[in-house]
């Protein structure tokens, strides 16, 4: 190897770099002199073959002429713009990164849907305890000790007299226990019945309770807001039909049907071909509940209403088994 | 609850179409749907007449009939009944007919001879057991017409009844409420008694030994009378309303139960020892069997109809097996009487009994009007039905008889709870129409006297529900008022959990619903240690107490999706644990909770990154970046003795552990091959809601560009990182405002077996000037002689 040599890689290098047009060319030019198989690592390869005495200054005058191109090519690389968009090929046809995607339980998410409809009527958010007193479940709310009413919710008792609650409707007693009317809150939560569990029914469910007393609340407004709820929960074209019906704490007390979402009301499984879908109770609130927390039925009225999450979402999703929504599979659960 | 169209006709006239009928008794509160009921007769089964009946010449046990069925040509039928006789009147079924979806029947040859159709048993027309022969029919049925003819279907409505209305569970409830809403006339039948035997008291004493149980005793009695099979026409109304016929004593006292809704009871009179009746309260432990032939051991509020020696009967609920109606009877004493309801209720529930007689007693029936015509009434329908003598007069034991309420409603009071005016004389109208008695009335108000049958009528509220479902629910307008919220304070938890809830989806999370019922081994293996609250009545062992913490449930959730073989569990769950609690009112303390369990690949395959875990480490990292969001500083403290962990920290925030993390030992969930680790948090939200201040104070944005410094170090393996980053974090001076751990290397041959290397970056800047690098050499140099005197590090 001698000087020559070295001359002559160098002008081939530069006679490269002029026809380099682009950065990509130039690429190829940092591969053909200074890549791994370079022409600069082929001649350091060559080493080996020096005779000892003139290594040294060979390997001086290689290094020197490997710092040399790469100088130039570094200045010539900033001359095209940057170096990385510059350089390589990238095969941006490979698909993107593989992300967890993180989901809401379809429950809890229907439960804050409407909660943020209501909010936007006016309500607020209040919360009560899932083991109750008996006063608070029952008594409070107008059902005897031993009333036939009670059999309409079978009951879970726990140790140390409490009960687990069979409805939000408990959260109606506490709250005007501990505030003064006006009062207006939707209180959701975690209500249990002691029911065989089975496809269509588990032993703990999801409800929304709604009240609202005041000086001159009429069954007027209780239809107006459960009318908006509707619209605004399952569109504006949704008909509405109100049935008398019988719950201990409201008087009148009617259930509250909707054409079916479904359908749109001609009948179909889901409705079992009556058009219809039953989706909460209410009333005005008894003047005896108002006694229970000390507030003056002759001075108040109000409304309550109660409406129960899975049923509605079931029908919504087409689920027929109510289990799958307290299974946790992660396949069900990545679909929301 | 079922009422028969056909029978309802008896009380009330219907000229609307019964499907709008079905849908203003539903909106009125009578909850109910048109259904057709009735026998069906397979299609092709003829009524026919046995013209001739020979021997079968090759079968002992079969004989050849000629048929007449109305073709013209009369059929050839080999019979194998044994009652089978010529000029019978029968049920054939024709060759193509179906007698069930897999049998239809057929030309056949039996023993050489052709059969054209098949003679039928009850059974086989799916009319009841009968096997015994074929049917033979009365001769009213024409030969030829189709059998089913005989056969009319019912129309009937199903109601579901609410808990408050026991009178409408009859017809006559039915039909008082169809005269409200139609503004037709409610009619009764009326009854006609002849008296023709001696003198009750000569026969019959009632004592009522428990007169707060049974306010009112009646009992009438019947001699010489014919128990027989009931006829068609009781036969089948009864059966279009669900109830099994028995026989002619019976079916007319259930009769009477389903028209007035009154539930009446008959015993064998001379059964009864003594010939009297006493009601009383059972002695504690006393037995006695019911009709359904189970031996009850009663407690001492449970109410006995007895004999002068034995009880007879559970009062209001079920009768005994010993002075039963059978075919043996011949006298009998009718029972009408009103028991107390929650007496009722007790026994009923207690022994676990429902009957079409407990469910109205213990709903309340009319201890009055009702009660006194059902005594009549079944009187002369046994009478009609199975002949005898009645006794003059009738024993009735009633010390208090019920006044009617008196309630005034008031105009004005209807418009403050409905939003509409309804004037005095239109609610007159209507609770006119529902058998309530106006007593005064000017334009503001209106007093009445409350039938004594409605006992969920007893305030001026009751009498606007009664004006509001028979004609005004769909009238009134929709007026909702629009008010801001009148809440004090709003509610602040419910964004706050809905953020974290949206913090753990953003980090890939499913977010999971776990029943709150637990087995008792899972409730005890809560991490927290909680006192479990235990259920007293649960559905099963596995679900008989109320979960203590998050991560169990998890676990479960877990064990389900690792045996479908799923894999990326990522789950969190915001909830409530409970924790017994004997001070509270409930029993039991609530905490608001978050939970979550990974079980998962960090990234999951992709074509770049070789796959790590979303191991403990991951969750610290989700655990930082959550107190850094809420703006919490937090220390984790070694939980001691937690063998079933590899790993698992104390949260601390503000001096209280307020959330654990950690991971579980590989070998804990050996059996479920899962192919990544456990990794567990939980937090105790109510605590963090508490300190939470949402607005806190935004920092200046720097001014000043920051210095950084790197520096790796070699110390033993066994030293812990966190030792090397507090050291740093404390004694990095004023101007450090980050430091990260960014590599970790071992090597036992470079580096020796008991060395690591940790490389560092640290960040320094200040608020006031732009360092200078010798300002921060001096720190990085003070640091390191700190670290190599404190911990042996070397700089690598």
């Amino acid at each position: 190897m001698t000087k020559e040599t070295v001359i002559e890689v160098q002008k081939q290098f530069e006679e490269a770099l002029r026809n380099a047009p682009d950065p990509r060319s130039l690429e190829e030019v940092r591969n053909a002199f200074l890549g791994r198989k370079g022409k600069i690592a082929g001649l350091f390869s060559l080493m080996g073959e020096i005779p000892p005495d003139i290594r040294k200054s060979v390997g001086q005058m290689l290094n020197e002429l490997k710092e040399n191109l790469s100088g130039q090519l570094e200045r010539r690389e900033a001359e095209f713009g940057s170096k990385k968009s510059a350089g390589e090929w990238v095969d941006y046809s490979l698909p993107g990164y593989v992300l967890h995607k993180g989901s809401r339980h379809p429950l809890t998410r229907a439960v804050d849907d409407m909660l943020s409809i209501f909010q936007r009527l006016g309500f607020d958010i209040a919360y009560g305890p899932e083991v109750e007193t008996d006063w608070y479940n029952f008594e409070s709310l107008n059902f005897p000790p031993d009333h036939p009413a009670r059999d309409m919710q079978d009951t879970f008792y726990t140790e140390g007299g409490g009960v687990l609650r069979t409805h939000t409707s408990p959260v109606q007693t506490r709250y005007m226990s501990a505030h003064e009317p006006p009062v207006r809150i939707v209180a959701p939560g975690r209500v249990f019945r002691n029911e065989a569990i089975s496809a269509r029914s588990y032993c703990l469910f999801h409800q929304i309770e709604g009240l609202y007393v005041d000086k001159d609340i009429t069954f007027s407004d209780l239809k107006g807001t459960i009318e908006l709820f509707c619209r605004m929960y399952y569109g504006k074209d949704v008909k509405m039909k109100f049935r008398t019906s019988f719950f201990p704490f409201t008087e009148p007390s009617a259930e509250v049907d909707i054409s079916c979402f479904l359908c749109g009301g001609k009948g179909c499984r889901v409705c079992k071909q009556s058009g219809w879908l039953e989706v909460m109770g209410c009333g005005m609130v008894d003047p005896n509940v108002l006694k229970a927390v000390n507030y003056d039925p002759e001075k108040y009225t109000g409304y309550a209403f109660g409406l129960g999450v899975e049923r509605m979402l079931m029908m919504r999703l087409g689920i027929n088994d109510i289990r799958i929504l307290f299974e946790n599979d992660v396949e069900f659960l990545r679909q929301f | 609850m079922i009422v028969s169209i056909d029978w309802l006709k008896d009380y009330i006239d219907i000229d609307i179409p019964l499907e709008e009928l079905a849908e203003k008794l539903t909106v009125a509160g009578l909850e109910c749907v048109l259904k057709e009921a009735g026998k069906s007769v397979p299609a092709g089964v003829v009524v026919g007449r046995v013209l001739d009946k020979k021997a079968h010449p090759d079968a002992d046990t079969l004989s050849v009939c000629t048929v007449d069925t109305g073709s013209g040509e009369p059929l050839n039928i080999v019979c194998g009944a044994p009652n089978v006789a010529a000029g019978q009147i029968v049920p054939v079924a024709t060759i193509g007919t179906y007698l069930s979806p897999d049998f239809q029947i057929k030309k056949a040859t039996l023993r050489g001879i052709e059969s054209q159709g098949m003679i039928c048993a009850e059974d086989e027309l799916g009319l009841g057991g009968d096997h015994a022969g074929i049917m033979v029919l009365s001769d009213d049925h024409q030969v030829g017409t189709p059998f089913s003819d005989y056969f009319p279907s019912h129309k009937i409505l199903d109601i579901d009844i609410t808990a408050n209305r026991p009178d409408a569970m009859s017809h006559w409830g039915v039909a008082r409420e169809i005269a409200a809403i139609t503004g037709k006339t409610f009619r009764k039948a009326p009854v006609r008694l002849e008296e023709k035997g001696p003198d009750i008291h000569s026969l019959a004493r009632v004592t009522v030994a428990a007169p707060e149980g049974c306010p009112r005793y009646t009992a009438r009695v019947i001699e010489g009378v014919h128990i027989a099979p009931s006829p068609a026409w009781l036969r089948e109304r009864l059966e279009a309303c669900g109830l099994r016929s028995v026989n002619n004593v019976v079916d007319a006292s259930n009769y009477v139960l389903m028209e007035t809704g009154h539930p009446l009871h008959t015993f064998d009179f001379d059964k009864l020892e003594g010939k009297m009746i006493n009601v009383r309260f059972a002695a504690a432990g006393e037995k006695f069997e019911t009709l359904d032939h189970k031996e009850r051991e009663l407690s001492a509020d449970m109410l006995l109809i007895c004999d002068e020696k034995k009880p007879l009967a559970l009062a209001g609920i079920m009768g005994g097996t010993l002075s039963e109606v059978d075919e043996d009877t011949v006298s009998v004493l009718i029972e009408s009487a009103y028991f107390d309801p929650a007496t009722i209720r007790k026994g009923s529930k207690q022994e676990q009994i429902s009957t079409d007689a407990s469910k109205r007693f213990e709903r309340g029936t009319d201890p009055n009007g009702t009660l006194a015509y059902a005594q009549d009434r079944l009187a002369s329908l046994i009478l009609d039905l199975a002949g005898g003598t009645l006794a003059k007069g009738m024993i009735d034991i009633y010390p208090h008889p019920a006044e009617m309420r008196e309630v005034t409603l008031h105009a004005d009071y209807v418009t403050r709870v409905t939003g509409i005016g309804i004037t005095i004389p239109e609610c007159r109208q209507i609770l006119t129409a529902l058998d309530f008695e106006p007593v005064r009335e000017d334009a503001a108000s209106l007093t009445v006297k409350v039938p004594t049958f409605r006992p969920d009528v007893e305030r001026e509220i009751d009498l606007v529900e009664e004006v509001l479902r028979i004609n005004y629910l769909d009238k009134i307008p929709s007026m909702a008022r629009m008010t801001l919220s009148v809440a004090e304070d709003y509610d602040k938890f419910h964004p706050f959990i809905t953020d974290l809830r949206n913090f753990f989806v953003g980090h890939g999370m499913h977010e999971a619903v776990n029943n709150s019922l637990v087995g008792e081994t899972t409730a005890h293996a809560g991490i927290w240690g909680y006192k479990p609250l235990r259920i007293l009545n649960p559905l099963s062992l596995e679900m008989n107490m109320l979960r203590t913490d998050m991560i169990q449930p998890l676990l479960t959730s877990l064990r389900s999706n690792a045996l479908k073989k799923r894999s990326n569990i990522r789950l969190f769950e915001l909830a409530n644990v409970i924790e017994k609690d004997e001070h509270s009112e409930t029993g039991a303390r609530e905490h608001h909770h978050l939970g979550v369990l990974c079980c998962s690949p960090l990234w999951g395959l992709n074509w770049t990154e070789e796959d790590k875990a979303a191991d403990i480490f991951y969750l610290k990292g989700v655990l930082d970046d959550l107190m850094t969001t809420l703006g919490f500083n937090y220390k984790l403290k070694e939980c001691e003795g937690r063998d079933e962990f590899d790993i698992l920290y104390d949260i601390v925030v503000k001096k209280h552990v307020i959330g654990k993390i950690g991971q579980y030992r590989r070998d804990a969930f050996e059996k479920l091959q899962l192919a990544y680790p456990v990794a567990v948090m939980e937090l105790q939200i109510e605590k963090l809601f508490g300190w939470y201040a949402p607005q806190r104070k935004y920092s200046p944005t720097p001014q000043f560009p920051s210095i950084f410094r790197d520096i790796s170090l070699v110390t033993d393996k066994k030293l812990k990182a966190v030792s090397i980053l507090n050291e740093i974090n404390q004694h990095g001076g004023k101007y450090l405002v980050d430091l990260v751990l960014y590599d970790m290397y071992i090597d036992d041959k470079k580096l020796g077996e008991d060395k690591k290397a940790l490389s560092f970056r640290l960040e320094f800047r200040s608020d006031q000037t732009t360092l200078t690098d010798s300002e921060i050499d001096d720190v990085m140099n003070k640091l390191f002689e700190r670290l190599k005197n404190q911990y042996g590090a070397q700089l690598r």
